[in-house]
């Protein structure tokens, strides 16, 4: 029984939670919090798989977000919308629809990885950084020449999904659905990444040509992993334009892809447990930062200097958050996690729980 | 028809030959070595073998198929397993997953049965475990299962390296320098242990190796190679006593 | 056929600034292997710099006629530039360098000094765009239906001499010599007495420069500044250093000339708004046939 303990925790948490949102004890703001930690929870375990346990250098993540979140969006509209002609689908079917409508927004987006994963059958390191960039500000400039989305000018809309579902049954249903997908994900990833056919990823990793003479596939496997990763971002980001109501592509440009780096690596590469940890403990500090007394409590010494100077929190933060992984370049390269998972570092944990 | 048949094999990086005019006809069974000075392209026939490169001229044939234009690890799942003169485990995984890990070829599950862990999965995963930890304990390494191979002292990386290429189920296992770096108790282990594979295993074994100890008591046959060319075989009294292989390795006499 | 040549003339300008700071992108990664993702912004950086060294010069406390200030800020914003290039080696690389840290992190350091010199920029001097003083009076020549203004054609020399001027160093001096040396071989160098600290500075010093002296040809001919200006006219320059063949400074000169004909190209044809899309993919497409890039060198894993 012990064994079930921390999925009978999870549960309990999450049902509070909901419960708290339910009644509104707690703010939307607050919920809005804790939905961009589910979010970026799914957007660095994700980015983890490729650039922790294979060990590449992907700079591009965000495409894959703006592509499942432009494909979800569209079809939101289109099924409960009325920007793009009548909604096709009636409101009680958006429960079932959604997470549908997010699953199809990432296999686009695990689609589109296919772009960046077949140059990395061949090429390492700084020629696929290079390509993931490209790629990133490739599907940008696409989006923002596609007119029938708005282009530059973003979209909206799929709010109406959301409304849909409120409709029916009052209820936070963005709040649950980023949980189920963020729960979705870590099962994913761990499931994957115990098997044998995942560990082919770490074995990519450390050593490829060992790995390739040893029997394994190593162009399919990094075209799985890709596609796994891709994919997972897209649901990423179908559920980020979902609990905002609005996209726009620059929202998915390298500032983006560079967030999830920062949480990957803060974590520890190939950590699922640090990834996890880091992008609770990144998005509470990017909220943190957003608040401008205590950005101007901090820099009070050089405005005391420059009475002219009025920084903006906003602008002062993405100075911080590149100079905070700087210094954790620095001094702790390995992140919080290293290569461990937590109950590596804390064994005792192991018998709370039943993933192996 | 034979196992291995490889016909006047030659390999050219750019201007230099590497390799040149090789040839060997295996039944199956044999325990053939390769000696030869260092840069003699020993390594580089194997490279060719396990289907790293692509002979410039000149074909293999395993088991009656053609290993031209295969991908390594295609070439590995024909039966041909190998082991690296600088080894080359994977050693942030434990000893265990290093041995699942080159069963790869036979997993026998989709991506989507990792994720949702059917019975099939559950099945060949199972089986996958089972030939390793057969293999292990044929191989004396239970205790070092879940140990990392960084930890352990270079003897025994040696063996898991070798348990490794075993765990494929290989008809033909390409040795490289299995000695090289082993002290004197490890080198007699290492001799028993190939012995032990040879004679339990239905398997051919061809190996590379500097140590004439090592050559001399296990090959039944021996090719010497120099410049890539092959300079002499035959059976390790013959090759101990031709003045080509002692002029290959020592000099003549006018310096 | 007028209309060709004035197309040739402005890829040409164009791509001159991507040639000067792909320049600077593959010197030092031919010696440290090392992307330095920070350059584009030390190319805006340089733009900056040469705006205050052009307004100071010009202003109340100097008061040089404009021609005077333009021959001072060219040797000014090269060396400021330069410091600003040494300084990021010397605070963020080399402790790195110095730890032996996988080059993974040095990347990521690089990436992010790139991000803090944009939004330092941002928070200091705010949003509000600066206007590049005009220093060298406007000429323009008339070849039939082609016009050329004498701004374009210093902006093509300067990128043709740069070039010629680091060809030299790299193959004819000692220096240079030290430098290729370095890229093939980090530790065995310092064995041979060669200081490599010194060998990495004078790359920093040479490459920071070069894209110093970028900046300010950029915001003469192109006066209007702004903090993320270096942010994608230095990726497409990496790019294009890429494709060219990284590591080779051959490659880094044409592979910005491609760039500025690719642009230039696709714009004749396509709206502008296609322009990046259009010279990302075709770049992709080079890269993807040949991964080592155009003058590159095939780099082989030996087992």
């Amino acid at each position: 029984m012990k064994k079930y303990s921390l999925n009978f925790v999870m549960v309990v948490s999450a049902l509070f939670l909901l419960s708290l949102a339910q009644f509104g004890i707690i703010s939307n703001y607050i919920q809005a919090v804790f939905m961009y930690v589910g979010i970026n929870i799914i957007m660095a375990t994700s980015l983890n798989l490729v650039n922790g346990n294979m060990g590449e250098f992907t700079c591009g993540h965000a495409a894959f977000m703006c592509v499942g979140a432009y494909v979800s969006s569209i079809l939101s509209v289109m099924f409960f919308g009325k920007t793009l002609g009548d909604p096709m689908l009636p409101p009680e079917m958006a429960f079932l629809v959604f997470p549908v409508i997010i699953l199809i927004g990432g296999i686009f987006a695990a689609i589109t990885s296919i772009l960046v994963a077949v140059p990395a059958f061949k090429t390492r390191d700084d020629y696929l950084a290079i390509i993931t960039i490209a790629v990133n500000y490739m599907v940008i400039s696409a989006i923002e020449n596609i007119d029938f989305v708005g282009g530059s000018r973003g979209f909206q809309g799929m709010k109406s999904t959301v409304w849909a579902m409120k409709d029916t049954l009052n209820g936070p249903w963005m709040l649950f659905w980023v949980i189920t997908f963020m729960v979705f994900t870590i099962w994913v990833i761990r499931r994957f990444i115990t098997s044998t056919y995942g560990k082919g990823v770490n074995a990519i990793c450390q050593d490829e040509t060992a790995a390739e003479i040893m029997s394994v596939n190593t162009n399919k496997i990094k075209l799985v992993n890709f596609m796994i990763s891709a994919g997972l971002a897209g649901c990423a980001g179908g559920l980020f334009a979902h609990v905002v109501g609005y996209v726009n592509p620059q929202s998915f440009n390298i500032l983006k892809s560079t967030e999830a780096m920062v949480m990957v690596y803060l974590g520890g590469m190939g950590s699922l447990s640090g990834a996890v940890i880091s992008a609770v403990v990144f998005t509470f500090l990017m909220e943190v930062l957003r608040s401008q007394s205590l950005m101007d409590f901090l820099l009070a010494p050089a405005t005391f200097v420059f009475p002219d100077w009025e920084p903006s929190a906003g602008v002062i933060k993405w100075v911080m958050i590149p100079l905070l992984l700087v210094l954790i370049m620095q001094f702790r390269p390995e992140g919080i996690m290293g290569n461990k998972e937590l109950s590596d570092v804390f064994p005792k944990l192991k018998k709370f729980y039943t993933f192996k | 028809m034979s196992l291995l048949k490889i016909d006047t094999m030659t390999q050219r990086f750019g201007g230099l030959q590497a390799v040149s005019e090789f040839s060997v006809e295996m039944k199956g069974g044999e325990l053939m070595g390769l000696i030869g000075p260092n840069g003699a392209g020993k390594t580089t026939i194997f490279n060719l073998i396990s289907g790293f490169y692509q002979p410039t001229e000149g074909n293999i044939i395993f088991d009656g198929n053609p290993t031209a234009g295969l991908k390594p690890h295609q070439v590995t799942s024909m039966g041909i397993a190998r082991t690296f003169q600088n080894i080359r485990l994977w050693h942030d995984m434990t000893v265990l997953d290093n041995i699942r890990i080159a069963q790869h070829y036979r997993m026998g599950y989709s991506v989507w049965d990792s994720i949702i862990r059917g019975p099939k999965y559950k099945a060949r995963e199972a089986r996958i475990l089972e030939i390793a930890e057969e293999l292990l304990d044929a191989m004396s390494l239970t205790d070092v299962a879940y140990e990392f191979p960084k930890n352990l002292p270079y003897g025994l990386q040696r063996r898991v390296e070798i348990a490794r290429a075993m765990s494929i189920r290989p008809k033909l296992l390409l040795l490289d320098e299995p000695a090289a770096g082993l002290n004197s108790a490890d080198v007699e282990d290492l001799i028993k242990l190939v012995r032990w594979i040879h004679d339990n295993f239905d398997i051919t074994i061809f190996m590379i190796e500097h140590q004439m100890k090592v050559v001399t008591s296990l090959c039944q046959w021996i090719k010497v190679i120099d410049f890539g060319a092959t300079i002499a075989e035959g059976t390790p009294e013959d090759i101990q006593s031709n003045p080509a292989v002692i002029k290959a390795y020592l000099g003549d006499d006018n310096i | 056929m007028d209309f060709i040549i004035q197309n040739i003339l402005n890829a040409l300008q164009w791509g001159s600034f991507y040639a000067l700071i792909a320049l600077g992108y593959t010197l030092v990664y031919g010696v440290l292997r090392l992307i330095n993702f920070a350059h584009g912004d030390i190319f805006m950086v340089g733009a900056y710099i040469a705006f205050f060294v052009a307004g100071f010069l010009l202003g109340p406390a100097v008061g040089l006629s404009p021609m005077v200030t333009f021959l001072l800020a060219v040797p000014l914003t090269m060396f400021l530039t330069a410091c600003v290039g040494v300084t990021l080696e010397r605070v963020a690389y080399r402790p790195l360098r110095r730890k032996g840290a996988h080059r993974l992190y040095v990347v990521i350091t690089a990436l992010m000094c790139g991000l803090i010199l944009e939004y330092s920029n941002l928070a200091v001097l705010g949003a509000s765009r600066l206007k590049f003083p005009e220093l060298v009076e406007k000429v323009i020549w008339h070849f039939g239906g082609v016009t050329i203004t004498n701004l374009k054609v210093i902006v093509i020399v300067a990128a043709i001499a740069v070039f010629a001027f680091l060809n030299f160093i790299v193959t004819k001096t000692k220096i240079g010599m030290a430098m290729r040396g370095i890229s093939y071989d980090k530790f065995a160098i310092p064995l041979m007495g060669i200081p490599i600290d010194a060998i990495i500075v004078f790359t920093f010093i040479l490459g920071s420069g070069f894209a110093g002296l970028a900046g300010l040809l950029f915001a003469m001919s192109y006066p209007v500044l702004e903090p993320f200006m270096g942010m994608i006219i230095g990726w497409k320059a990496f790019i294009a250093a890429v494709v060219g063949g990284i590591g080779d400074i051959r490659g880094a000169f044409y592979g910005g000339f491609l760039l500025g004909f690719i642009e230039v190209g696709v714009v004749t044809i396509f709206p502008s708004t296609y322009r990046d899309l259009f010279a990302f993919t075709i770049l992709l497409i080079i890269l993807w046939m040949k991964p080592t890039g155009l003058f590159g060198m095939p780099q082989s894993t030996k087992i």
